[in-house]
């Protein structure tokens, strides 16, 4: 029983890790009907904007504090706030007229890019990281469950954005133009909604979630390398399509779910395995119910 | 065997006698060669005619069918696994190589199978989730095959005998593409089209899009298989890395950026995205910047040419000049009969048809008026399956329709046209004409690939019927044009030709006078008398304008919020006092009303 709450418990801190990711990608659907898998690619920078700014450019690694953590999460959020706004300025928004096809190939242009560019500037060799002043080890007891200290602020800081999400989508001027762009963006153009200045929103917001995702799994795994964003951001996707495309609960349900359903196969059954019941929960969900757990179903007119 | 099956039989084998001693010299002369030294750009040609195999299945399913694959590195995988396993355990020595074919096509069927059982589920979802379904099945064959000692696990297969050469490749590139070419420019090619361009329409039409699509998967698994087997053999390996989902984006790219549909678009956008990260190596110093001028590349070439390379044309298109319109003939009459009893749907609380019941006789021109929200359009939808009504009974041909999809009631001799046009409109006024003959054919699939195109007296009977409608219509001219540039008042015509090839007994037509002005209307009603007297369907027709329908239908039924509120000949309906007061409104009643019934 012990064991099975520690597994959840560790289950939970990286499903909010996959939810935060997850939400960048359910936002950029809402309002684009895109699959932005430049994404994953876009938190492997924000963590590695956090070694360059904590270990090279600065001693802070060496001596971390809260101080240095919060700005070093600052500045990659702005870095990869920056980096989506581009993103959509240059890869998208010229191709917001062709088929949707073709930003997904940009998309994937993209992805290549911060790769291929992180693999050229950063080297392939992974990197240890931590801007925290707690080591992952570092815990309290609770019922017999280990809980560390990283997995808390995980869970803490997930939490606090995602009410923060909540907030502004539902009760801020720029969330309400959102859910009408979502809605319908030519019939939000027409009531005075600037599209383009939401959609760029929307972007800089789901990078800025990616960014706080990207210094909090950095910290936890300790590990920087270009290609860290591919898998996590795989998942967060599948997360996202697990909890309904398009819907914000959806995906942070979705994020929580799939990191739970990770860390209990890799812990029962094999850590190998743990890719593929990601995927296999993500057919198994859109043959039963396409739209996902929170997602509503849509049928065309004729 | 006559003269004509000999020619036909000679010119399906004929690239295959030409080109395979080619190659066999060329793999001799040239590749086997050690003083040319060309080994390396060997190794570069023949990658590029496995991305070229790769490229061009796919777009079979993404450029032809529009569905949305990217898992195409799973089909790859289990081609090259399967094949590797039966190679490494086979005769260390084969001569001709017979037994190495033999594993191939091992290997391209259990990508084909696999295709088949994916696709089963999962091709009735739409766009982006059939994408992700696909991408989830690419993955979990990799994680299963990373997984299974028996395929080696993470490490991967070693060594795989060297079996695959430049001829072999090159032989498998040319069969893929001529069963893509020979596929694409036969009517099941036309039906590949009409799902990428409109499901709905496409249904309408006869089509089974469900079938369409599983067929179009089967067939590019089987090949993406074929590419997987031979890469195997080439490389002397296979590990799962390989056949990540990145591996799949490659090929959606190759699709997207030749054009997608277009074969050879398929082809150089595959070549040049093989070479591409290979000619920069000559870079220099600079070469470590490969990969990311490579995507760069990818980005810049996608932002430039939103369309592909070579949008949905082919090469050759590029020189290929339009042919003269042609003379018109004629067709006989047939038989028709609709029997709607009692039947009412409803979605969620409301109920849009209530008990409506209709009779149509064969030749019979009947009317259905009634304001917007009526519920017109939602017994068009009941009577061609799109909904299945919530009670009472539809029977078409003498034959209950439930349970029946789209494309069934459409055999039976039902064609309809849609209030919001529906035509593929990425295909000229002659293809949506020609889609629409594609249930009345037989020729099978295999038949279409062996000979080229469709058995020729099929495919010219599909071309004299098109062009005859496209006449009638008044559409000859446009024969060749692109059906979304048509202006709209011959988009609307265009629509009644391509309902009529389907080979209708009842042909609905669902508002066809909208937009268009008075005189239009007149003329168009006079062409709807003139196309029932000529093919003998009967009709049903759809009309906001009451006045019209008065002069050209014979019978008339009048909706109101679902329910039928009147029935019978034009001057009963004309003098009915709940149809004026319903429909037309009181004072609009008093005004014109009053006089047509003192006429």
């Amino acid at each position: 029983m012990t064991e099975l709450l520690q597994h959840i418990v560790d289950g939970v801190s990286l499903g909010a890790i996959y939810a935060l990711i997850a939400l960048g990608y359910t936002m950029v659907y809402g309002v684009l009907q895109l699959i932005n898998f430049a994404h994953g690619d876009v938190f492997m920078l924000g963590a590695m904007i956090g070694w360059y700014l904590s270990a090279r450019w600065t001693s802070e690694a060496l001596h971390p504090s809260w101080l240095g953590a919060l700005g070093v999460s600052l500045f990659c959020m702005l870095v990869c706030g920056t980096t989506g706004f581009l993103i959509e300025r240059f890869g998208y928004r010229p191709l917001r007229n062709s088929p949707r096809l073709n930003s997904l190939i940009t998309a994937i242009g993209f992805s290549l890019l911060l790769e291929y560019g992180g693999q050229t500037v950063f080297g392939p060799n992974p990197r240890a990281f931590g801007a925290m002043p707690v080591d992952p080890g570092e815990h309290f007891t609770l019922f017999g469950v280990a809980i560390s200290y990283l997995d808390l602020i995980s869970i803490g800081v997930a939490l606090l954005l995602m009410v923060a999400l909540q907030l502004i989508i539902f009760r801020t001027r720029i969330g309400t133009a959102m859910r009408a762009v979502s809605w319908n963006p030519s019939v939000a153009a027409l009531m005075g909604v600037n599209v383009d200045r939401v959609i760029s929103f929307t972007f800089v917001l789901g990078s800025v979630l990616a960014a706080v995702a990207a210094v909090l799994y950095a910290s936890s795994y300790r590990k920087v390398e270009p290609l860290m964003g591919l898998m996590p951001g795989l998942k967060a996707f599948v997360a996202a399509v697990l909890g309904g495309i398009g819907n914000v609960q959806g995906a942070m349900l979705g994020g929580l779910l799939l990191g739970l359903a990770e860390h209990l196969v890799s812990s029962y059954v094999s850590s190998s395995w743990k890719d593929g019941i990601a995927f296999a929960i993500l057919i198994l969900i859109l043959l039963v119910k396409p739209s996902g757990l929170l997602g509503k179903g849509t049928a065309e007119k004729v | 065997m006559n003269r004509t099956a000999l020619l036909r039989a000679a010119r399906s084998w004929l690239p295959f006698v030409i080109a395979i001693p080619f190659l066999w010299l060329i793999e001799r002369k040239v590749a086997l060669n050690p003083d040319l030294g060309v080994e390396y750009i060997f190794v570069n040609v023949n990658h590029i005619g496995i991305a070229i195999m790769l490229a061009v299945s796919l777009n079979l399913v993404n450029g032809l069918t529009g569905q949305f694959s990217i898992g195409h590195a799973g089909f790859m995988a289990i081609g090259g696994y399967i094949s590797a396993v039966l190679l490494m355990r086979g005769p260390t020595d084969d001569p001709y190589r017979l037994f190495f074919l033999l594993a191939v096509l091992a290997g391209a069927s259990a990508a084909a199978l696999a295709g088949w059982l994916v696709g089963k589920p999962s091709l009735r979802l739409r766009g982006d989730y059939l994408a992700i379904v696909t991408l989830g099945f690419g993955e979990i064959i990799r994680v299963i095959i990373e997984n299974t000692p028996f395929f080696g696990g993470a490490i991967g297969l070693s060594p795989i005998p060297h079996r695959a050469d430049f001829a072999f490749i090159y032989a498998a590139v040319i069969i893929t593409i001529l069963v893509a070419k020979r596929l694409r420019d036969s009517t099941h090619g036309r039906a590949f089209l009409s799902v990428r361009e409109d499901e709905v329409a496409a249904e309408a039409m006869g089509i089974d899009t469900t079938s369409v699509k599983v067929r179009a998967f089967v067939i590019s698994a089987f090949f993406a298989g074929v590419a997987g087997a031979l890469s195997g053999a080439f490389e002397g390996n296979l590990a799962p890395q390989s056949f990540t989902f990145v591996r799949s984006f490659e090929v959606v790219a190759m699709v997207v950026l030749g054009g997608m549909g277009s074969i050879t678009g398929a082809t150089i956008a595959a070549t040049v995205l093989t070479i591409l990260p290979e000619a920069l190596r000559s870079l220099g110093e600079f070469a470590y910047l490969r990969m990311v001028i490579y995507s760069i590349a990818l980005i810049v070439l996608m932002l430039v040419r939103p369309r592909g390379l070579l949008g949905t044309r082919e090469l050759w298109d590029f020189f290929r000049r339009p042919r003269p319109p042609r003379q018109p003939g004629t067709r006989e009459a047939s038989e028709a009969l609709i029997e709607v009893r009692k039947a009412s749907i409803t979605f969620g609380g409301l109920t849009a048809v209530n008990e409506f019941s209709l009779s149509v006789k064969p030749r019979e021109l009947v009317a259905l008026i009634g304001p917007n929200g009526a519920g017109k359009t939602t017994v068009f939808n009941l009577l061609t399956g799109v909904y299945a009504p919530t009670s009472g009974s539809i029977t078409i041909m003498g034959r209950d329709t439930r349970g029946l999809q789209p494309h069934a009631i459409a055999h039976l001799g039902v064609a309809r046209t849609f209030q919001n046009i529906r035509l593929f409109r990425e295909l000229s006024a002659f293809d949506n004409v020609r889609i629409a003959c594609h249930h009345l054919t037989r020729e099978s699939m295999a038949a279409a690939v062996r000979h080229g195109a469709l058995s020729e007296q099929e495919e010219a009977w599909i071309a004299e019927r098109s062009e005859e409608l496209l006449e009638i219509m008044g559409l000859s001219q446009r024969r060749d044009e692109l059906a979304k540039n048509l202006p709209y008042g011959e988009q609307r015509r265009l629509e009644i030709a391509r309902a009529l090839a389907a080979g209708p007994q009842v042909l609905l037509l669902d508002e066809p006078a909208a937009g268009t002005n008075t005189r239009e209307k007149v003329e168009l009603m006079e062409l709807i008398r003139s196309i029932r007297d000529r093919f003998g369907v009967a009709i049903v027709l759809i009309e906001h304008d009451m006045k019209l329908v008065m002069g050209v239908s014979e019978r008339i039924l009048v909706l109101d919020h679902g329910v039928t509120i009147a029935q019978g000949l034009p001057r009963e309906i004309q003098s009915n006092p709940k149809v004026i007061e319903a429909y037309l409104g009181e004072k609009y009643a008093k005004e014109h009303f009053g006089d047509v019934a003192r006429t």
